[in-house]
Parts: structure tokens; sequence; C-alpha cells
């Protein structure tokens, strides 16, 4: 799946498809690395540059809106979770075969939530409405507030 | 219940925090979008996330096992909260091993009881504690993790395992209540042991007709007494050899539990030393009380580390009951075992060495130097034996894989031709 997601702006853009073939590459390779030496910043690493290949895609492309972002949304969250249950320690036995089961429509549940959040902020992208400092501003503020939430919710204490 | 963070919330938000970023430094929307999935399931897995409270209840069955056999371990899991999956590791220490499977992966609701059960096989003797318990909690998304130890050890005797024995060694002299063992003497009893002329005061029942018609006179029988005998087992632990997870101790834990169950059973009663770093010792006594006492005590036989010169004379006096007869299992590792039981045999005690042979646990090395160095502490092991031989006592090599009354019947060949002297 990592390959497709790899693969893809190359289909869609050929102009800088060395650069877009080094990002994708190396994003790849670092998954690879980091499932088989069970390393999870490779995983975070391996994303990231496939993240970072959409990135420069959209960057040198039309300024037009991708209208395929929320799929690629989807196709990002999948790779993140399977990878990283592929790294969870493995339990010899299990007690309930279901549990695989609803672990794995929870991660596809979660993943359809993310295209639909994608493509609420495609749209919302999308709306004739202007921009200017004052909404960058806003933008801005609002990444950080959302970012500081994560944050709060995920502050570690020992009981 | 500890709390952590696993790495996957650091890379989620990472990569959250990196798209959002890249959305506004390169204008681009789609980035945003392709953030948004990560902060989104970061901000709904940790509001889900809820701290499990869970408590259980152990029960072993039975607490007294012998080696190679299993126990059944019952546990009984409470949990207050849901809990998405939650990983139960029963942490058993060396020697017990799970034969159902260890660690275990469940899903509980909110007030849920769940009972499950191990079956832990006993694979070396020895006093445990099993019961701890380790809990390894997840919420939905595996954003969180929770850990708890619960200390619900229960303690667990496993008893090694014995041989059969056809014959036992028979003591020398024998002591004055009833037992199963033979002594010289002659008194009331059932075992045939001589025949003499009728005096007065005989019973009318011992007359021994077919002697009293051949003769011509009233002859009557006269019998072996059944008397009882006192048996000390003096286990060395000054030292041992070990090799591969087994040493010289275990099979003189093995042996010591097979002669003391046996000699038991002939109503003999049984004493045990542990003559080493630590002195431990039990006086002899008889009967089923005495048998797990001293099962019990070859449980915490252990070598200790001591360099301090320890003789038989800081034991107290009732551990070695005169006249008994006294059991060595020694390697002939360390020189303190070796003067105590020179010392004992220069007492007068009735002494047989089982030598529980160290030398399968060293093997000669590869250089001509160390094959030497072997060979020659082959031959000062030797001249050790003899030493004790010249001294009437009978020093038996017993080695893994020989049966233990192999051993025995060596110590009663050299008894039958060797004659006890005093000065």
């Amino acid at each position: 799946m990592a390959a497709g997601v790899a693969v893809s702006p190359l289909a869609r853009d050929s102009h800088d498809w060395a650069l877009l073939l080094l990002l994708g590459g190396g994003g790849v390779l670092a998954l690879g690395v980091g499932l088989a030496a069970r390393w999870g910043a490779a995983l975070a690493f391996g994303v990231g540059l496939l993240g970072a290949e959409q990135a420069v895609r959209l960057a040198r492309g039309p300024a037009e809106l991708d209208p395929w972002t929320p799929l690629y949304a989807c196709a990002f969250l999948l790779v993140a979770e399977l990878a990283w249950w592929s790294l969870e320690q493995r339990v010899p036995a299990w007690a309930e075969w279901g549990l695989a089961l609803r672990r794995l429509v929870t991660v596809l549940l979660a993943c359809a939530g993310g295209c639909v959040t994608a493509a609420l902020i495609v749209i919302a992208a999308g709306l004739p409405i202007q921009g200017g400092f004052g909404l960058e501003l806003a933008g801005v503020a609002a990444a950080t507030a959302a970012l500081a939430v994560v944050a709060g919710v995920a502050r570690t204490h020992v009981r | 219940m500890t709390r952590a963070a696993t790495p996957k919330l650091g890379a989620y938000a990472g990569l959250a925090g990196a798209g959002l970023l890249a959305a506004l430094v390169l204008g681009r929307p789609e980035l945003a979008a392709l953030a948004a999935p990560f902060a989104t399931l970061l901000v709904v897995g940790l509001s889900l996330a809820e701290t499990p409270r869970l408590s259980a209840v152990l029960e072993l069955e039975p607490e007294r096992q012998v080696q190679g056999e299993a126990v059944e371990l019952e546990l009984e899991l409470r949990s207050e909260t849901r809990v998405s999956r939650l990983e139960v590791l029963l942490d058993l220490p060396e020697g017990l091993v799970a034969e159902t499977p260890n660690p275990q992966l469940l899903r509980l609701h909110a007030g849920e009881r769940r009972d499950l059960q191990h079956l832990i096989r006993c694979e070396r003797w020895g006093a445990h504690l099993v019961g701890e318990l380790v809990l390894r909690a997840h919420d939905p998304f595996g954003l969180l993790v929770f850990e708890q130890t619960l200390d619900l050890r229960r303690p667990l005797k496993v008893y090694p395992r014995g041989e059969v024995l056809q014959k036992l060694l028979r003591p020398l002299e024998t002591q004055a209540f009833a037992g199963n063992q033979l002594p010289r003497t002659k008194g009331e009893g059932i075992e045939f042991a001589d025949l003499r002329p009728f005096v007065p005061g005989d019973r009318v029942r011992r007359v021994n007709w077919r002697a009293t018609a051949r003769r011509g006179a009233p002859w009557v029988n006269e019998t072996h007494p059944e008397r009882n005998a006192d048996v000390v087992i003096f286990l060395d632990t000054f030292a041992e050899a070990r090799r591969h997870g087994e040493s010289t101790l275990d099979y003189a834990v093995h042996a010591a539990a097979t002669l003391a169950v046996h000699y038991m059973r002939e109503k003999d009663r049984v004493g045990l030393v542990a003559f080493g770093g630590v002195l431990n010792w039990l006086t002899a006594s008889s009967g089923i009380g005495q048998l797990y006492r001293v099962l019990d005590s070859l449980l915490d036989a252990e070598i200790f580390l001591s360099y301090a010169w320890k003789g038989v004379d800081l034991l107290p006096v009732r551990t070695l009951p005169p006249q008994s007869l006294v059991l060595a299992l020694t390697p002939l590792l360390d020189e303190r075992s070796v003067r105590a039981l020179l010392d004992l045999r220069a007492r007068g005690f009735d002494l047989a060495v089982i030598e529980i042979s160290p030398v399968p646990f060293a093997p000669p090395g590869t250089q001509e130097l160390d094959d030497l160095a072997h060979r020659l502490w082959l031959l000062r092991r030797d001249a050790l034996r003899s030493r004790y031989l010249r001294l009437g006592v009978p020093v038996v090599e017993w080695r893994e894989g020989a049966p233990l009354q192999a051993a025995l019947e060596e110590v009663r060949t050299f008894r039958r031709h060797a004659r006890v002297t005093r000065a």
C-alpha cells in the first residue's frame, strides 16, 4: 500500500519525477527498515517522506485543489495504522479471535473518518472566501491550538 | 496503574504538526487535509482513553506438587471500566513453565468478570512464589499504554521426584523401637534367626517340632526382633558442580528425598543435616510430619559461598544420634566436607558416602595442559576415595543416568566384605 501511495504522484506528475521518486522510494525504504528492525522512528520518517512527496507534487503542480486528497489522507492513515500495528508486541495467543477483527474494523472506520475530515477541509478550502493576513493568522493560531490540545490531552502522569 | 504515551502518539502529533506547518508555508490546503486525520485521531483517541481499574483473585491447586507434575492456577479478573485490549502475563519464577498460552490477550467490558485457567508444569524442585501478575492495557487506538503489576503470590512447594528402591542399606546397629530392620541380636520377632535347646521359660509355640523330633529333645526357634534404626542424611552444600542448568546439588537433593521417603516407610527415624555455608539440621524422627519437614528442608537447600571453616562439632549432639547410619551425599569438592566426614568416621559413626560425581560437569579441556590438569584432578579424587576406603568407609561414585539402587548395592557389597573395627 505504501508503494502505491509512493508511485501514484509519479503517475500524475511527470515533471519532477526524479525528486518524487527519491522521496517516495525513501519513504517506502524507511517503512521497510522500520518494520524489519521494529523501529518506530523509521516508520514516522517513512510516512513523513511520503507526505513530503505529496507536498512537493502539490507545490510544483497546478494551483487547483486536488480532488483526490481525501483518498490520499485515508491511504496515509491506513499505512501508518497498519505499520504501527505490525510493530506492537506480539502476544502468542489470542484469547478472543474477535479482537483482531474488531481492531481492523476500528482502523478502517478511523480511515473512513479521516477521509471525511479531509474532504470537509478540501470543500472548505474550495469555498470562495477571500484570504489575507488575518485569515492566515487565524490559521496559524488554529494549528497551534490544535497541537496544544493534543499535547494537553496526551500529558502523561504517573499514578 | 502507570500511564505512558506510546511512540505512535508522538509520531502522529509530529506528522500532524508537520502537515499543518507545510500547508501554511506552501499555501496548499490539501496538506492540511492530509494532516487532519492524524490530528483528529489523536484528539478522539485520547478523549476516549480511560484509566482501567482492574483487580484479580488467584487460586493455586494444589499447593504442593512433585517435580514433573502440573498445578492448576485459576485467575479471576475484574474490571470496573471498559478495556479494549488487555495483556495478562503471569510472571513465573525459574523452574516453572506455563503449558497454557502466556501472556493472553483479552477484551473486558465495564463490570465484567473473567476467569482464566493456567496449567503450570513444575520442571524443577524448590519453594516457589507463584502469582505475580503483569497487566498491560491499551486504549482503542494504541496511543496510550497502562501497566500495573499485581502481587498475588502464593507459595508452591515442588518436591523432587524420587526413585523406587528395591532394597535399602541396612544399618549396622538398630534402636530400641519397633521397626522393619533386622538387628543382629535375637529376641521376640518373626524373622527366623537360630535354633537352640529348650530352657525352662520358653514358650511352647516357639518349639520347633521338626528339630525336636530329629534330635529327641525339645528345640526352640530364635528370631530377630524388628527394630527401627536412626538414619541421618548428610547433605554437602558447600560446593556444587553445575552445567547446562543441572548441578550435583540437584542429584543430591533427589537422592536425599528418595532415601528419606523409603527409610521412613520402614518406620526408621530420619534426620537431615545440610552442611555448608549455612548449617541446617533436623533431628531424627519418624512419621508423616517428619517426612514433610525433611522434604521442606531439602527445598531450602542451596549453595551459599562461605570461607568460614566449619566442623561437625558445630552441630547439636542430638542431630547425630549414636549408632545411627549416616548417609553422606557429597560431590567431595570442598575440603571442609571431606574433613567433616572423616571426623564422623573417627567418632565411630556408621558412615557411607555416595559421591555425586562432578566429573560429567567438568569435561576436560581441549589443550594438552587442560587435559593434564583434568587427569591430575581425577587422580586426586581417586586418592581421596582410597583414603576413605582405608578407614572402612564405603565411597561409591554415582553419576547421572545411573540408578541410585546401583550405588546402594555397591555400598552393600563393600560392607559385606569389610569389617568395622573400633580401636
